[in-house]
């Protein structure tokens, strides 16, 4: 009786938007022990590696896109963030015994600095010009690290890994792991987002700058908020990587392939809504990956590109927009 | 006049060799219905834009409300209350109508210190502005379902939902048809007696005339009339502006 009583007056305290957040982190939190669980049953060392893959595909794909996808600004700069997560974990290992979850935090720090670096000195560029300003970040970047002999040089490093992992069984099973709570945790901020307030200001600035700036929004510090994310994800995203491939190198570390993945799989996916990253990566991520085991790796960029092709052509709102247009036509 | 609202001094804009505003002198006292009319490249939309934030200007001061806003960006000076629609609509085109007006109402009127209206009542606003113009019906659509007068009706109910003290509306009635523009006029003059400040830039001499109380005339970047409506359309100068000598 007086458990009936109390709970129609404390739900209403709480407010639609608010339950339904919670509920959305639940309910990732639950998909994410669902994806645990079916690998662990799975037990075989190589879907945990493949799985990896995709699982930093979904972080980077949705960190891509709370820049290019919400605010409209494309950034073919993406190496750049994961790279400088990635040497950002070969320093501290270097110089401390910190456990990895506190170096990939320390990684989003050092490349959501480097975001906003970027994002005062380039977020005055529209369109095109930004794209590029992003491109020549990351080859400057390169050049540090190339140049730089604590970090390996243009030879690249060797990274050797605990014996033991901390919780699971394999230290790629532990790795497995973290990069899958980084994808539910970064999905569930980009949704976060994109019911906020933070959210409608990041729509109206891809629709229309000086509108948005006439109707009070912020347009520069918004933008320069939507870069320190994005990098920041992305960085944390690269910094597990010198465990996982014990060899890093600037070339690898710095491919242009993230910067076109990340930018094709929101594309495909659809890149108004936090489903259409995760959709776009986990669909081009596992075609990469069945593709490098049963054909070739070389295979991968060119599938990449012939399904962007298809989709900017046939659906340029990604799977996403296809749904949405069907639902509105049975609807209306 | 009592102490303007808005008071521009020696405005001066360049676009390299080409000046666009040549040592604009302008008051603006509140409650007042400007007309803002000159030909093609005269500068009224490149005075809107240097007043609204959008433009830096080079020379000169703008106060507004008896304090100095040059250098202070748009959405700053949209938060102090001056608006302005864009002449050619500049729709929000991946937000309904409703999130259209949700923008200024959320970054706008709750930036304002004092100001913080909880969720339910900024749909409740948004709404309401929406049917003041017409467009309640339409909350839900996309702009891309909206005909060309709605459209401008969206950009006017934008700015008016920042709630502001002066509204600038560029050109909001180029291409109407006559009722089309008599539509807006009553807008127009409904939020005038609702105590904004209104500066009319339009090309329809018709609409200008009744609507203003008072005319400022650009030429080349430079005013050459303001004052009463009958008497500054009469003035030599504008004449000689429209008609040629």
């Amino acid at each position: 009786m007086t458990t009936a009583s109390i709970r129609p007056r404390a739900w209403p305290a709480l407010s639609g938007a608010l339950a339904s957040t919670i509920g959305f982190w639940l309910l990732a939190a639950l998909a994410g022990a669902a994806v645990l669980a079916a690998f662990l049953l799975v037990s075989n060392e190589y879907f945990f590696f493949a799985g990896y893959v995709v699982l930093q595909y979904v972080v980077l794909a949705t960190a891509w896109n709370i820049l290019g996808g919400y605010t409209g600004y494309v950034n073919f700069g993406v190496g750049a963030f994961f790279a400088s997560g990635a040497y950002s974990t070969v320093v501290l290992s270097k110089l401390s015994q910190l456990p990895l979850p506190v170096m990939i935090l320390c990684a989003g720090v050092v490349s959501g600095v480097i975001g906003l670096g970027m994002g005062y000195l380039t977020l005055r560029l529209r369109g095109v010009f930004f794209a590029i300003a992003t491109l020549a970040l990351a080859i400057v970047l390169q050049t540090l690290i190339v140049n730089w002999d604590y970090v390996g040089g243009s030879r690249g490093v060797y990274v050797i890994r605990p014996e033991q992992a901390p919780l699971l069984g394999s230290y790629v099973q532990y790795l497995f792991l973290l990069m899958l709570i980084l994808a539910v945790a970064a999905v569930a901020i980009a949704r976060t987002i994109e019911r906020s307030r933070l959210g409608l200001g990041f729509a109206a600035i891809r629709d229309d700058e000086p509108a948005a700036e006439a109707g009070g929004v912020p347009t520069l510090r918004l933008k320069l908020i939507a870069t320190v994310l994005s990098g920041a994800l992305m960085g944390m995203a690269g910094a597990p990587l010198p465990y996982y491939v014990t060899y890093l190198d600037p070339d690898s570390s710095f491919s242009l392939a993230y910067a076109v993945n990340s930018v094709a799989m929101p594309l495909i996916g659809g890149t108004t809504s936090w489903a259409g990253p995760i959709i776009g990566a986990v669909l081009l991520g596992t075609v990469q990956q069945l593709a490098t085991v049963t054909i070739s790796s070389a295979l991968n960029l060119m599938i990449v590109g012939l399904l962007l092709i298809a989709f900017v052509i046939i659906a340029p709102n990604g799977i996403v927009g296809l749904v949405t247009a069907w639902r509105r036509r049975r609807s209306g | 006049m009592a102490k303007p609202l808005l008071e521009a001094r020696g405005l001066g804009k360049r676009f390299g060799g080409f000046v666009a505003l040549d040592g604009i002198d302008l008051a603006i006292a509140g409650g007042e219905r400007i007309g803002l009319i000159g030909p093609n490249g005269s500068g009224k939309s490149t005075l809107v834009n240097c007043l609204s934030g959008i433009l830096r200007h080079d020379s000169g001061t703008v106060s507004f409300d008896g304090r100095p806003i040059d250098g202070l960006p748009a959405y700053r000076r949209t938060r102090l209350g001056l608006a302005r629609s864009f002449q050619l609509p500049k729709p929000f085109r991946t937000l309904t109508l409703l999130d259209n007006l949700r923008v200024p109402l959320l970054y706008a009127v709750n930036a304002r210190p004092g100001r913080r209206l909880p969720e339910g009542e900024i749909a409740e606003r948004a709404l309401a502005i929406l049917g003041e113009v017409g467009l309640a019906d339409k909350a839900r659509r996309l702009p891309r379902d909206l005909t060309q007068v709605e459209m401008r009706k969206l950009e006017l109910a934008r700015a008016v939902a920042t709630e502001p003290r002066l509204l600038f509306a560029d050109e909001t009635m180029a291409g109407l048809s006559p009722a089309e523009v008599e539509e807006i006029l009553e807008v127009l003059f409904r939020l005038n007696e609702a105590g904004i400040t209104i500066v009319l830039i339009e090309h329809i001499m018709r609409a200008v005339m009744r609507f203003s109380t008072r005319l400022v005339v650009l030429l080349a970047g430079q005013k050459i009339a303001d004052g009463m409506p009958q008497e500054t359309i009469r003035n030599p100068a504008v004449e000689r502006a429209y008609l040629g000598e």
